[in-house]
């Protein structure tokens, strides 16, 4: 039986012809979009998780505490919320990492008559701060705390990246979505155009007692096959193009996000995108029940 | 089998209502033969129409084996379908499917399993004397293989029921009543035979209960 409707469905697909290619191609062309912007999104994601877990912030104090003062307030900076790490680096450690930056130059330290460098606090962020409104949040409470002279971190790029990489997911969805909703139609016609052609086949069909399921099956599988076969070309497609792609573009990637080595999309896209392309095609074939 | 209570049907073209059956009562047993008799328009197409539920009666109540036909939902109509064989007055073959196709293709879409397909469609065929025209397109056929071909498409599932409306449309009157011949050994193998015909001396040489329509009214049932 089940070779029988698949039979059915392959025969619906040749008998739609140019209307039923015409709908495969429009299947690939959204979800090609659609993975396209995907593969950026993620590896700008990638980019943006990687200079988070580098991201420090250094909170300077007005004056340098004792070391039992240093003790309770790295305490309450860690109880702050979103903190992972809290180092305390003195007004003594600060000159010494400034006079090994220095090198040769040490010297010019020692002409200091006193030592201007505040005592600080270098704090590392938790997973919990990932989006920059939270980090942004913890820089706000950190300024307040009265010991506090002045909270550095600089967020503002990684707000303005987070918030290209959120456009670029709705471009992709909005292009894609489109495409897609012109693919649903596109499918529809296809399968009307079925419809018609098989007429007579569906009415014998009712005559003789066909269960409702057997008559509707192959054309839902029709459509769930342009719909398929959509989603495999899209991929070849984003496999090919990031093949091609890949060796020119990975060392300026590198340079300029930092990231050593681009990504595709991982399995669940994958699998996310054929299972968008059967849906496509298979609401397709369905809604075209309805009109027939 | 069938069973008919005042039943009538008005069809409505328009704002022109055209009564095609009026206040019809009759019973079939089961394993009878039965003719419906008639001019042209007198309502036998219509009468049939309702006992496979292509139609809904406009007044009285039709039952067929265990079913009210009328009050039927949607969802069990294949089910009582799948009771009758029916050959149609327009024969209705599918043009690009091989006469054997024609007639496999009910089998399969009723879930027969595969190894039983092919030797059904062929004893169908041979029942009707067509074995040899098996892979001929329903162009390739003349009128009166056509018309048994639709009979065999009717009979290959076997049914208890079987429905023949104007099996002999155009055919002159030898190859009429050969068909003929063959409903009769179709309905002496058990099955409930109800046959539409305007053939009115033709009907009669069948020598069967004869039910004689006009304008919608029964006006005749003679054994
Ligand atoms: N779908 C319909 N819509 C409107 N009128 C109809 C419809 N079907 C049948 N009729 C009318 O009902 C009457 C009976 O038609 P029916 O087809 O049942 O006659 P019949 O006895 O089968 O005739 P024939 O011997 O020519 O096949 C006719 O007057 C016909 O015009
Ligand atoms: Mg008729």
């Amino acid at each position: 039986m089940l070779g029988f409707l698949c039979g059915e469905a392959l025969r619906d697909l040749v008998r739609a012809g140019w209307i039923a290619l015409s709908s495969v191609l429009l299947i690939a062309l959204s979800l090609l979009t659609l993975g396209g912007f995907w593969v950026f999104s993620t590896n700008l994601g990638g980019a943006v998780a990687r200079w988070r877990e580098q991201l420090r912030i250094i909170v300077y104090l007005k004056t340098e505490p004792s070391p039992a003062a240093a003790g309770a307030l790295g305490q309450r900076i860690r109880a702050a919320g979103d903190v992972a790490q809290v180092r305390y680096v003195s007004k003594a450690e600060a000159l010494q990492t400034l006079r090994r930056q220095l090198g040769a130059q040490a010297a010019v330290a020692d002409t200091l008559p006193q030592n201007p460098l505040p005592a600080s606090f270098e704090v590392t962020l938790a997973e919990t701060a990932s989006t920059p409104e939270a980090t942004r949040a913890l820089v706000e409470r950190l300024a307040a705390l009265p010991e506090v002279e002045e909270v550095q971190g600089g967020t503002e790029w990684m707000e303005r990246l987070t918030q290209l990489q959120r456009l670029l997911g709705l471009v992709g969805l909005g292009v894609g979505g489109v495409l897609g909703l012109a693919a649903i139609l596109t499918v529809t016609t296809a399968t009307t155009l079925v419809l018609h052609a098989r007429r007579e086949e569906l009415d014998i069909m009712r005559l003789v007692g066909a269960p409702e399921a057997v008559i509707r099956l192959p054309l839902l599988l029709q459509g769930i096959g342009q719909g398929l076969l959509g989603a495999l070309l899209a991929l070849l497609g984003l496999v090919g193009a990031y093949r091609l792609v890949r060796p020119r573009l990975e060392p300026l990637v590198t340079l300029t996000l930092g990231l050593p080595h681009t990504a595709f999309l991982s399995p669940t896209a994958v699998a996310t995108l054929l299972v968008s392309g059967a849906l496509l095609g298979g609401v397709g074939g369905w809604l075209a029940k309805g009109r027939a | 089998m069938i069973e008919l209570h005042r039943v009538s049907k008005v069809f409505s073209v328009g704002p022109v209502k055209v009564p095609a059956l009026s206040d019809v009562s009759f019973r079939i047993g089961k394993g009878e033969f039965a003719v419906l008799c008639g001019p042209s328009g007198a309502g036998k197409t219509t009468l049939l129409r309702l006992l496979y539920r292509d139609e809904v009666p406009s007044g009285g109540r039709i039952d067929v084996a265990d079913y009210n036909v009328g009050a039927l939902p949607r969802s069990r109509v294949p089910e009582l379908r799948r009771a009758m064989g029916i050959v149609f007055q327009d024969v209705k073959l599918l043009p690009a499917r091989t006469v054997y196709e024609n007639i496999a293709f009910v089998l399969r879409v009723l879930g027969t399993p595969r190894a039983e397909i092919t030797p059904r469609a062929f004893a169908a065929l041979k029942a009707v004397g067509l074995s040899a025209r098996a892979q001929a397109y329903p162009a390739q056929l003349s009128q009166g293989e056509a018309q048994r071909v639709a009979l065999a498409r009717a009979i290959v599932k076997e049914p208890a029921l079987l429905l023949a409306d104007e099996p002999t449309g155009n055919l002159d009157e030898g190859i009429a009543s050969e068909l003929f011949d063959l409903l009769k050994d179709i309905w002496s193998r058990g099955t409930t035979v109800l046959l539409a015909t305007h053939q009115a001396a033709l009907a009669e040489r069948l020598n069967r209960r004869t039910l004689v329509f006009h304008g919608g009214r029964l006006v005749k049932d003679a054994r």
